[in-house]
Formats: C-alpha cells, structure tokens, sequence
C-alpha cells in the first residue's frame, strides 16, 4: 500500500489500487469510536450520455438514471431492503447522488463489520424487476416535489440555468416526473453494469483501523469481476458565454434570494500541470473572502445599508467537465447586491491587493483546511469527492503556502469577469 | 474523555470536557432566561446586538479581523427555546495549538478572551447600545421573523407548535414577533440587558486540550469576575401529568406549495423521569428512523411520502410526526398515520423492533464522544434538566426498556392537533 502523510495535519493515508481496479482509500484515526465507510462510483447527473466498454454505439438515458439507481440499490432479491438491515444493526446509513458521483455510506459504532458485510453485498448484486421499479417512481415523484418547494434550490438550478447552454449541470439530479417516468429496469442493468464497475469505482473507510487488515476485510467481500476498459462520457458542447444573464422565479418567500454566478471556461481535454486545479481553487476561496467575506468593506456596506443581514456563502464548483463561482445569499434588493459586487471585483482588479489582509485570510483558510480533519464523515466524504476529480485532499495543506498576491491577481484578471456573470433571483 | 463541572459562582457553572480526538477547542457561553410573551423578542434583539461588537472589538468587522487572525476562529451565535427557556448560544472554535504553523499562541486562552468580551462586555455609548447598530438589527429581526414562511417544512412544524400551545410558553416563535421592535430603543435595550445578565443562568463550555490552569484563568478573568451570583431565572422542564386531550384540534392552512405538508403534534403524558426512556424507544418504532412504522407503512409500503418521520422532545415530552405528501392524498395519509399510532398502543410491533431501536439510540448516544457540539449539548441537556447520568447509565437506562413498558407510552399518548399545509390548487402529477 501506499502511504502519505501529511505532517501538517499530523494524518496518513493509506492507498491501493486493487486487481479489479478498485482504488481503496484508508484514513486511521486512533481513539476514535466512529467508523465510517463510503463506496462510491464515479458516475452522477452529469452522465446521460456514454459509450459502454467494448461497444461501438453511443447509449442515451434519460435524465434522473443515476439518482434513481442509488435508491434502487437497496432492494434485495429476498424482498429485504438493506437501508432495514443497517438501521437494524444500528448503523447511520445513507446514499446520495451529485452530478459527478454516488456514493453509498454508512457510520457506526458498533457492528462494522457486519454493516460492512450489508453495504458490500447489496452494492454488488443489484435487483430490479419492473414492478420494483414502478413503485420508486412514487417516492422520487414526492422527493422531486419536495425540492419545488425549496427556495434554495430554485434558486441554485436557476443559476445553472442562467450560466450553461447544454451542460448537464443544468439539469436536476433527481431528474423530472416527465423523464423518470421513463426509467425501466433494463436502463438500470444497462447503467449499473456500466459505471458500477470496480474500476470506476473508490472507497473510503476512515476509523480506528489497521490498514493492512481492513483492506483484507475489503477484498475478501469482493465479488469476482474484472476490470473494464475506459468509459467513453459524451457532453454536450458548450459554449463560453452564458445561456442568459439574469433569471428570475416566483415562490412565496419573505426576502427574496439570490444567487450570483461566474462561469468559468473548462476544456474537457484540458491537461493541466498538477494541482493547477488546487491551486485555482484555493486562490479563488481567498479572492471570494476578500471581497465578500466578513471582514470585507462589501459586507460592510451592504450589512450598514440594510441589503443584506447575514454572510451570503461563497462556493467555488468544479468537475472535469463545468466550473463556476457561486455567491448565494437573501436580499431585499439583489440587483444592487449584484451591482455592487461587480463594482467591488473593478476595484480590487483596479488597486490590487493588500498584503495585510491576503496575509489574514490565508491563515483563515489554512485553519478551515484543519478543521475539516475533526470528523471521520467529514475526511471519509472530502476524500471521496477529491479523488474523483484527481486530486489528493492533503495538497491543499500543502499548496496554500506557495499562493501569492500576483497569482492572485491573474486569477481574479482570468476568472471574475463581468460577461461571465449571471444572477438569479427568486422572490415573491 | 473527562467531563467536569465548578460553580463559580451562584447560577454561574464552568463545565470542561478534556478531550485529545480534536483539532480543534470548542468555547460556548450558554445565557438561559424563561421563556416569555414580554422578553421573547428582546432576547433575539440582544443576541443580534452583542456579535456587532464589544469594548475591544467595537465593530463586526474588527470581531470578523479577529478571528481570521486567528486562524479563522469561527465564531458563531444563536437563539432558540428549550423547553420553556430560551436559550442564547455563543460558540468560538478555534484551530488546537498543535497544528498551528507557529508555535507560542494559546489559541483557547484567546477564544476564551473574546467570547467572554463579547457576550459579557459590549459595545455602549451613552448608557446604551449604539444607534446604528439597534436600528440595524431592529431591522434584521424583522426579516428573519418574517423568513419563518421560507422553509415550509419547518414552517408548519412552527404552526403546529403554536397552536398545541396555544398560550403556553411554548406556543412563542423562537425569534419573537414584529410588532415588539416598535417599543426598542437604544437605552431600554440596554437596560434590558443588564436584567438579562445579572438574572439569567450562565453555562461556560470548553471542549477540548485543556490543561489544568485553565479553570483559574476563566475564575480571573475580568469579564467573569465583574458577574454577579444570583439566583437564575429559568424552569427546570418537569414531566407532563395532564389529562390526556380528548379533542383532536384540526388546522389547515394554504400557501403557495407544490408538495402538501402534514405534522400531528403528539402529548406523551408521563409522571416520572424515567419514562422520557420509554418514550424516546417508542418514537424511534414509529417515527424515529428507517425501520420505524411511519417509514416502512407510510413510505415504503404505500409511497405516500419521501419524508415520513416523527421526533420526540424530551423537553416538552411531545412528538411531532411529519410527512410530506401529495395534497389529494391527505385523507388516506391521515388514516395511515393514525393507524401507526393505534398500532403502538396495541402492541403491534415486535421485539426485534424494540431491538433495533435501542441500537439506532444507543449509538447516537456513543457518538457524544466523538463530536465536540454534540458532547457540549448533551451536557448542557443534563445541566438544565438538572440530572447527572453519565453516558454509559444512559445506555443502562435504554437498554431495560422492554414491551410493557413502551404499551404504556402508548396509551397515553394522544393526538393534540393535526396541522395541513396545502397548496391553493390541487394538482395530481
């Protein structure tokens, strides 16, 4: 096995990339009773549209497919749910689907092993027959309603929205009535088959471990597959404008809300030096709190002026495929919000950057990145999520300290600028 | 991990929960006051004052300087009700001396320093708060009292309280309500202020590395020393022995939401301590997790919801069941609901039910350990309610609750209001 440390954080992570091409992630943390374990595949939202190992013709599906198969997964061919089974054994258990990836989890105590046994077992025998199937739709079409109901999600889809011509970004994870309606079992097989394979797939197991034996333990619960070739992922071409400028819904809210949005250019092809991408993103963090942050002169004048009454969140999104700056935030008026931050991204670009307040922020940051290490669900997920995109969460420990002002001003030239910018308001 | 408490002095405890699993130290000032028609809006009011600055730091920006200096402290504050307290919640969290890049800084002693500062030593000018900041934040409480409609779930969890305790303590809106804030100047805000700190009862938390000299510094710190002892002034929660509702009070109400949202607050009647175990085994079969009646009956089986759950509030000895559900669908949901219900009182459920309940509660229960919010309101929990169970009798207590004993809760459980959010227009999909 692999093994980085990280001195900063006083951490290690053990790595190996199995026969079948599963790559395990170990993260042990003494004297912790927590333990958690989270498998995911690399395959979200964001794929509808790909060509299967060994074939030549492109699979279409509808939208909602990868969403709907991670509820699907559960249910066992003795009629068992596993979601019972691991409540039963009283582990926290749960799954989720992001545009880039699902993920299958859970958290305990006590009872790993036998939990583990459960999570490893229906991950890999999947089972839907076309009654099981029709029965999902009921509960995802309740689920699809509930997020109507969200502001804050309006508000955010309508962001994507507003930033992206065709990029599946723009579509709801869960799909619409309209497009699960047309999910069948076979689309499932098709899609698990596909994307479920070990070789499109990392876990992550974060407790007080062993490595070497609890990477026994995994093999052992591992079924035999062998590792499939590379799977071709279609995206739609898109564009470098927005799709629109400004979006805006009716909901019944009391203040209305905002999202503003910077999209950014990505060539899918785009081969990068190493930890350019991290490097980006922690540059991007620091410009946003500089700007927006809580000791900002914005916050400032805005919170004194009444136009906002709480720290708007600022969000850096990225995958291979999209990436944007996401500020959300409630206003009674956005538009000067909005008109206000882009005076405020001119100015900055205009008079530069004070080295006393990028110095603070820099060690606001760097305490953050600590911080993200209390947690076993928190390090368990962070590392799933990075090493989907390529990266080691460790790097940013590391990369942090060689970020400075003029790196900083390329980025906020490169990055904040003005015909890249959206707004989507949702208000009553 | 060891948990300690000193009075200081009268109404006024230091707890300390030394613990090494961190990377971080956690400080949290808890103010409790009564819950009151009069103070509930005051309270919001001078919670949202006392974050805009202090003697030291005299603005927000320079709090907000503050903290990123250091390391990025996160400092944080809230309000909510308790039982039929109120509840004022001041946290620092800073980054453990160990994994600072330099060494030298006592990043707890700092934390310690501003926290007391802000909560205890504020910003005044002319025997009152500064203009400017009580106009503002006059202004802010407005918003987000009105920003109880936003979130429609909780929301109707909101209305449902309101109308089972209908004046009753309870009943308040944890941010009070707009009309209040016309009455708020600079000087009777203050003067509030003053009654609320030398009256409420004060809880001091740290979490995390400690050493032993830590308790004298907070003993000498200025701030703590200027305290006067008293006799604090808040409600101990005590058991519910009231007859049971013979009533069901139904409420419906229409906004404008796609999804419709059914809650049915609950009375749990019990006389002694030692049932809210019983109770909370019982709301975990029918509502409290994945394997409980209202997920497996209501969701599962007839897909009537995404959301089928149900909480229990040890506080107030109350369970509120929440669902969410298609709007034409009320009728049958209702009668599915009622049906769980019915079912717990006659014993409808199993042993391996009773089994799986206290593992999913005693698991929660182990994880106290392990989070350090978590471990600062469990014993924050035990603090109000005046009882010391450590953890692990805690799991003893779990643990002997058997069949009888949670057929008992269930009768005398009653259902005391049923609350419908809809939709103007119903719509099928």
């Amino acid at each position: 096995m692999q093994v980085i440390e990280n001195l900063k954080v006083k951490e290690k992570v053990y790595k190996e990339k199995l026969k079948n091409g599963l790559t395990v992630l170990i993260i042990p943390k003494k004297g912790i009773q927590k333990k958690y374990m989270i498998w995911g595949t690399h395959y979200g939202s964001n794929e509808s549209s790909f060509i299967v190992p060994g074939e030549k013709e492109v699979t279409n599906v509808p939208n909602g497919v990868a969403h709907f198969l991670e509820h699907k997964l559960f249910e066992q061919e003795n009629g068992i749910n596993s979601l019972d089974v691991l409540t039963a054994l009283g582990v926290e258990a749960n799954a989720y689907t992001t545009n880039d990836h699902t993920a299958y989890l859970f958290e305990c105590n006590d009872n790993f092993y036998e939990a583990m046994d459960e999570l490893m077992d229906y991950v890999q025998h999947p089972y839907f027959t076309d009654e099981n199937v029709e029965k999902e739709k009921g509960i995802i079409g309740q689920e699809i309603m509930m997020y109507d109901d969200y502001p804050e999600w309006r508000v955010y889809l309508n962001a994507m929205q507003a930033m992206y011509h065709n990029s599946p970004v723009k579509i709801d994870i869960v799909g619409t009535i309209e497009t699960i309606s047309k999910i069948d079992k076979d689309i499932l097989y098709k899609c698990y088959n596909t994307f479920y394979n070990p070789s499109n797939m990392t876990m992550v197991i974060c407790g007080d471990f062993e490595p070497e034996a609890i990477l026994e333990e995994v093999k052992k619960r591992l079924i035999d597959t062998k590792a499939s070739g590379e799977i071709r992922r279609i995206y739609p071409e898109e564009p470098e404008s927005v799709a629109k400028s400004r979006i805006e819904q009716k909901l019944e809210v009391s203040t209305p809300l905002y999202a503003i949005g910077i999209k950014e250019n990505v060539k899918c092809d785009q081969t990068s030096e190493k930890n350019e991408i991290i490097r980006k993103h922690i540059a991007i963090e620091i410009l946003l709190n500089l700007l927006f942050g809580r000791s900002s002169n914005l916050y400032k004048r805005l919170y004194d002026k009444g136009l906002i009454f709480n720290q708007p969140s600022l969000e850096y999104e990225f995958t291979n495929i999209y990436a944007h700056i996401l500020i959300t935030g409630q206003s009674n008026n956005p538009e000067e919000v909005y008109q206000n931050f882009k005076n405020e991204v001119n100015k900055l670009k205009q008079e530069g950057i004070n080295q006393e307040d990028f110095e603070r922020i820099k060690k606001m940051i760097y305490g953050g990145y600590i911080r993200e290490y209390n947690d076993v669900q928190d390090i368990a997920r962070m590392f799933l999520s990075d090493s989907f995109k390529g990266i080691d969460s460790f790097d940013y420990l590391e990369e942090i300290e060689g970020i400075t002002v003029k790196y900083l001003e390329q980025i906020l030239n490169d990055v904040f600028k003005e015909e890249k910018m959206v707004i989507s308001i949702v208000k009553n | 991990m060891r948990y300690n408490q000193t009075e200081i002095k009268k109404g006024i405890k230091l707890h300390t929960i030394n613990t090494e699993k961190f990377k971080t130290n956690l400080t949290a000032v808890f103010l409790t006051t009564k819950l009151t028609r009069e103070n509930v809006t005051k309270n919001t009011v001078i919670s949202a004052l006392l974050r805009r600055g202090s003697k030291t730091m005299q603005s927000q920006e320079e709090i907000s300087k503050t903290m990123e200096e250091m390391y990025g402290a996160s400092f944080d504050c809230g309000i909510d009700k308790t039982g039929d307290n109120q509840v004022l919640r001041f946290y620092i969290e800073t980054v453990n001396d160990n994994y600072l890049p330099q060494k030298g800084e006592n990043m707890l002693i700092m934390s310690l320093q501003k926290i007391f500062d802000i909560v205890f030593n504020p910003y005044i000018e002319d025997e009152g708060f500064k203009q400017e900041y009580v106009e503002q934040e006059k202004n802010n409480i407005k918003q987000k009292i009105e920003g109880k409609i936003d979130n429609k779930a909780r929301y109707s969890l909101d209305r449902c309280a309101e109308e089972m305790y209908k004046n009753e303590p309870y009943g308040l809106y944890r941010f009070g309500y707009i009309e209040d804030l016309k009455e708020m100047n600079r000087e009777n805000l203050y003067e509030y202020y003053k009654e609320l700190i030398s009256t409420c009862k004060i809880d001091i938390f740290i979490s995390g590395n400690i050493d032993e000299t830590i308790c004298q510094g907070v003993e000498n710190d200025e701030n703590i020393q200027k305290l006067q002892e008293r006799e604090p002034n808040y409600i101990v929660p005590k058991e519910l022995n009231k007859p049971l509702s013979q009533k069901e009070n139904v409420i419906t109400e229409t906004m404008e939401v796609t999804q419709g949202k059914l809650i049915l607050g609950l009375d749990v009647c019990i006389d002694k301590e030692d049932l809210r175990y019983d109770a909370l085994i019982y709301n975990s079969i029918l509502g409290g997790s994945a394997n409980s009646k209202m997920f497996q009956n209501v969701r599962e089986k007839a897909h009537l919801a995404y959301v089928a759950s149900s909480s229990y509030l040890r506080y107030k000895n109350n369970i509120f069941v929440n669902c969410g559900i298609e709007i034409g669908n009320y009728e049958k949901a209702l009668e599915l609901i009622k049906e769980q219900i019915k079912d717990m009182e006659k014993g409808n459920f199993t042993e391996k039910d009773i089994e799986n309940a206290k593992k999913g509660i005693i698991s929660t229960i182990k994880t106290i350990d392990d989070e350090q919010d978590t471990g600062i309101t469990y014993y924050f929990g035990q603090e109000l309610s005046q009882s010391e169970i450590s953890i692990e009798e805690y799991i003893k207590r779990i643990e002997k609750v058997n069949k009888d004993d949670i057929i008992n809760i269930a009768k005398n459980v009653s259902i005391n209001t049923i609350y419908f959010l809809r939709g103007e227009v119903e719509e099928k999909h």
